[in-house]
């Protein structure tokens, strides 16, 4: 009855004051309330909390020592204008006058009662003394004067204050307030909404349960979010560069986890935390506490400053393989190693995310806007630092006017390539000048008018790069060469043809390197990266990973598996030969005539493969019978097409694709733990993994250690996490505040053997 | 007066087959014909066509038998072998190995020639009198692919020993193929030792098989003890 009483007295009084909080500027810089409610407290607005905590508390306890009263707050009362008052009782009364008949019988006799009792002048001096401590025992204290009231008899002529019972009641809200403003972020007022509409009797009843409930909904989401705990897991101080719009996006992201928190603080003395979840609450999942040295109850004092959330983690692998490989070298002999990163990312082009918004209509306009992507985009590259940068989509006039200079002030050279016909966008390989020194750059254009098949403006880049490795003061020792390409193949899903004969020609140009190399001695490495259009395990991918693909009726979706278009009544397949022999690329992925240089050295000569000639065994000149050929029956009376011979042939060999580089990818495209998929690239209609960075992975130890010291490929030592597509949603999908394009970067780390002398 | 071509290396190995019945007697005699043939090829010399690849060299593909029961002499050269055809790039050479039946597939005791064009397929050629070949014995059923590998890296160059090969040669026999290269100078053994080697590469023969060199001063030499032998007892 008392309760019910106080609380229509205090509700519009909160009311208002919630109303007036945003223009009281000086807002009561409160101290922690570290107990329970403060769980409850972060679901609901200030108003209702406040009031649910003056319900809750007289319960509970009477400790004076857990509430400190803020002296602020007396002086803020005393500066408040009397309109404010004037304002407030009129709040007071227009809510008694409209509320139920029944119920404002009750109020108005209470009010009287209350402020009867104000009146009384030793009550008010303990009331007015009460207000140095708790606001919970004011109330003790307010239900004490009542029933004194009741008790004695008051002169009803004398001049109640309300004034001061007011001024009570006021304070006690403001230190609520402002206990609710810090333990909670002001933007989960909205979750509140829901509870507001109930009305206010329903909810007195409810809150404590609704708190309850809260806290299980809260625990329910935590164990879907602490599966990633790759994602979360880490949070640093802000002492890197990022803007503020990221920070206020994390924290969104992370209401559970905040909420987390402070049902850690309730129970403060467990090691872990026992979430009951699924149907019935039947089940319990454990999660170990979670610590934010960044988090505070207390508003930091540079409260704009945001914290980062490392969405990404650099992962190491094992280190303890690579003491095993050292056990194995039996003699100790000097080893130098390099180590070196390379970082492939598509980058989106403006103009075709403007071509393509229909991809993006997730995503709030502002990270849709050029500069900004642009000024991300270059904070992540400088946050990672690659040693080798091999960006995608490239438009020509950014890279020109903003990306070149930028990246070039932070010590990369760079190689652009665009893409021929009218795209304006391309790819850019770039690598940090001292770390890396340039032996040979190739454009390569995907578009060949003279071969219907590659039709298509795509284009790559090839470089031969010379790691520089400095030894002591300024001793450099030869390490082996690197073929670094990066490339951006055919989109469209349907054209796996396409996507083959242009990997087919990006593979015959790092072989042609690799054989230069080969020929002054030289093992050459080889890292292949970029967008390739094509998912993980499909055909392509085997033709990459694997050395080979069987080809011969696959349809030509299935070569990249972006999309299942199976359904579709007609499909085009991929039949032998794939490409014709002018392309002068041969089934092995090798150029069929020595490249340029090469023939420099041998002027004049004409040397063709074994698979080069094959090549063009059934070419249609190669099908005519010579004019001068005599007819020799059981000799010269055959024709190609009776020849059982070539169809043997072409049973073993013609339907077959495979290339002479041993390579493998960084990223295993499921992540560790969880084992769900990776996504490179995630826009509103589809998240997939279509981005790779394949490497010359190192011989087997064994191997290694009888040929050579230095051993030949490179070692993975690490590489930076990927994200799923659940998470990245979370993040409202790409991009976003953090990650300026619809692809993530891929970055690893390798180490690469440096022979000694 | 064609007898020349009698002196064609009658056999691969120049020493087994004593029927062989191409006689030798004018083997010395280098005759006008034999300019005449040279005009003749020089005349017809063939170039690739348009868009095709060339060749570094022209070659010309030559089909020899044989011919049971009928008494070698002089005349039966033309019955012996025949130039089938001379070719100049990668397209114009299938367009003629197409249209040739498979080694593996002839019958009797026959021989493909495959030679540079202006090498006559005879030890007695400018080109050849210096020279050897390796020769390779193979169980049958081999000579088909063998012959194809190699004559598939000789056209492509893959043998690295400049001008040194001449042609090269497979031939049929009864229980066994022997397929066999012809390189210039016989006494030059990097050049004989890289030719091996290529070959071990491009043939991908089985590990025991057998590789012999072989002069052609030698083969010339079995050649003449053995028919000398023939001719003495058979009284020619």
């Amino acid at each position: 009855m008392i309760g019910s009483l106080l609380y229509y007295v205090l509700y519009p009084v909160s009311r208002y004051l919630t109303g007036r909080r945003s223009e009281a500027s000086a807002v009561v810089i409160g101290t922690a309330v570290c107990d329970g409610a403060a769980v409850t407290s972060r679901r609901f607005s200030p108003s209702q909390t406040a009031l649910l905590d003056l319900w809750l508390r007289p319960s509970s306890r009477g400790s004076k020592g857990e509430r400190i009263k803020d002296p602020n707050s007396e002086k803020l009362d005393d500066t408040r204008p009397d309109m404010d008052k004037a304002l407030l009782m009129a709040a007071l009364h227009k809510h008694t006058q409209n509320d139920t008949a029944s119920k404002m019988r009750e109020v108005q006799p209470a009010v009287m009662q209350e402020e009867t009792g104000k009146s009384h002048t030793p009550q008010q001096e303990e009331v007015e003394a009460h207000r140095q401590g708790d606001v919970e025992t004011m109330h003790h204290q307010l239900l004490y004067c009542k029933e004194k009231t009741e008790r004695e008899s008051i002169s009803p002529a004398e001049d109640w204050s309300l004034e001061n019972i007011l001024k009570v009641q006021f304070i006690c809200l403001q230190t609520k307030d402002s206990i609710q403003e810090l333990s909670h972020p002001p933007q989960e007022q909205p979750q509140t909404q829901n509870l507001e509409s109930l009305s206010p009797k329903d909810r007195m009843q409810e809150t404590s349960s609704a708190a309850e409930n809260q806290i299980n909904k809260t625990n329910k989401e935590i164990p879907q979010t602490a599966a990633e705990p790759e994602c979360w897991d880490e949070y640093v101080l802000p002492n890197t560069d990022l803007p503020q719009g990221e920070a206020s996006n994390s924290q969104l992201a992370f209401v559970p986890l905040l909420s987390n928190t402070e049902t850690t603080r309730q129970h403060n003395a467990q090691s872990s935390l026992h979430f009951p979840v699924g149907r019935g609450l039947v089940e319990e999942v454990q999660c170990p506490l979670w610590h934010f040295p960044a988090m505070s109850y207390y508003p930091p004092e540079e409260a704009t400053v945001p914290f980062e959330v490392i969405w990404r983690v650099w992962e190491k692998l094992d280190e303890s393989a690579a003491a095993e490989d050292s056990t194995l070298i039996p003699f100790p002999l000097k080893k130098v190693s390099v180590e070196f990163t390379v970082m492939s990312y598509n980058i989106l082009a403006q103009d075709l995310l403007e071509a393509n918004q229909e991809l993006y209509i997730h995503c709030p306009l502002e990270v849709l806007d050029w500069s900004y992507r642009c000024s991300l985009l270059l904070e992540e590259i400088e946050k990672w630092l690659p040693d080798i940068l091999c960006l995608q989509e490239v438009q020509e006039n950014h890279y020109h006017e903003q990306l070149h200079p930028a990246l070039s002030q932070i010590g990369y050279t760079c190689v652009y390539k665009r893409r021929t016909g009218t795209k304006t966008d391309g790819c850019a390989t770039c690598y940090r000048s001292t770390c890396f020194s340039e032996v040979a750059a190739t454009q390569l254009e995907f578009f060949r008018p003279e071969t219907e098949l590659l039709d298509r403006h795509n284009v790559g880049i090839v470089l031969l790069l010379r790691p520089l490795v400095s030894h002591g003061s300024e001793v450099k020792e030869e390490a082996p060469p690197l073929c670094v390409a990066n490339t951006h193949l055919l989109f469209n899903p349907r054209r796996g043809d396409v996507k083959l004969a242009q990997l087919a020609i990006m593979l015959a140009e790092i072989d042609s390197v690799i054989k230069r190399c080969k020929a002054k001695g030289e093992h050459c490495n080889v890292i292949l990266c970029g967008d390739f259009n094509s998912i993980p395990h499909m055909p392509l991918y085997q033709l990459i990973t694997t050395s080979e693909l069987y080809y011969q009726g696959l349809p030509a979706w299935m070569i990249s598996g972006q999309e299942d278009l199976s359904h579709k009544a007609y499909c085009h397949r991929l039949f032998s030969p794939l490409w014709p022999s002018c392309l002068e690329i041969t089934n092995n992925c090798q150029y069929t005539t020595v490249n340029e240089t090469f023939k420099c050295q041998n002027p004049g000569k004409s040397r063709y493969s074994h698979d080069f000639m094959l090549q063009l065994r059934f070419c249609p000149a190669a099908c005519v019978r010579p004019q001068d050929l005599k007819l020799i029956p059981g000799v010269t009376d055959i024709t190609p097409e009776a020849s059982k011979g070539s169809q043997h042939f072409e049973q073993r060999f013609g339907h077959r694709l495979s290339h002479r580089l041993n390579l493998e990818s960084v990223y295993k495209h499921v992540l560790p733990g969880s084992g769900r998929p990776e996504v490179t690239t995630l826009h509103s209609e589809v998240g997939q993994t279509v981005d790779y960075i394949f490497y010359t992975p190192r011989c087997a130890p064994d191997k290694k250690a009888v040929s050579r010291l230095a051993s030949e490929g490179l070692k993975l030592v690490g590489s930076l996490s990927l994200l799923s597509e659940d998470v990245l949603w979370s993040m409202h999908g790409l991009p976003n505040h953090i990650f300026p394009s619809d692809h993530l970067s891929l970055m690893a780390k390798f180490q690469l053997d440096v022979d000694t002398v | 007066m064609n007898n020349k071509f009698d002196a064609l290396k009658d056999d691969d190995s120049g020493d087994h087959d004593q029927d062989q019945g191409s006689p030798k007697d004018c083997e010395k005699e280098k005759t006008d014909d034999e300019d005449k043939e040279q005009n003749t090829s020089k005349k017809k010399m063939v170039v690739p066509g348009a868009g095709e690849h060339p060749l570094q060299y022209n070659y010309t593909f030559w089909y020899s038998r044989r011919t049971p029961g009928r008494p070698a002499n002089t005349q039966s050269y033309e019955q012996n072998i025949k130039q089938i055809g001379s070719f100049a790039s990668v397209e114009q050479f299938w367009r003629f190995y197409s249209h040739m039946i498979r080694p593996g597939d002839l019958t009797g005791h026959s021989d493909f020639h495959l030679f540079k064009e202006g090498i006559k397929p005879m030890w007695e050629d400018d080109a050849n009198k210096m020279g050897g070949k390796w020769i390779i014995r193979l169980r049958k059923g081999l000579a088909s692919r063998c012959w194809e590998n190699l004559i598939l890296a000789m056209l492509g160059e893959q043998f690295m020993v400049g001008e040194e090969i001449c042609g090269a040669v497979v031939s049929v026999r009864f229980q066994e193929d022997i397929i066999s290269i012809w390189n210039k100078t016989a006494s030059d053994q990097a050049t004989t030792a890289r030719i091996r080697d290529t070959l071990r590469r491009v043939l991908n023969l089985p590990p025991n098989t057998i590789m012999e060199y072989k002069t052609h001063t030698d083969s010339i030499k079995a050649w003449e003890d053995f028919h000398g032998l023939v001719n003495a007892s058979g009284g020619r």
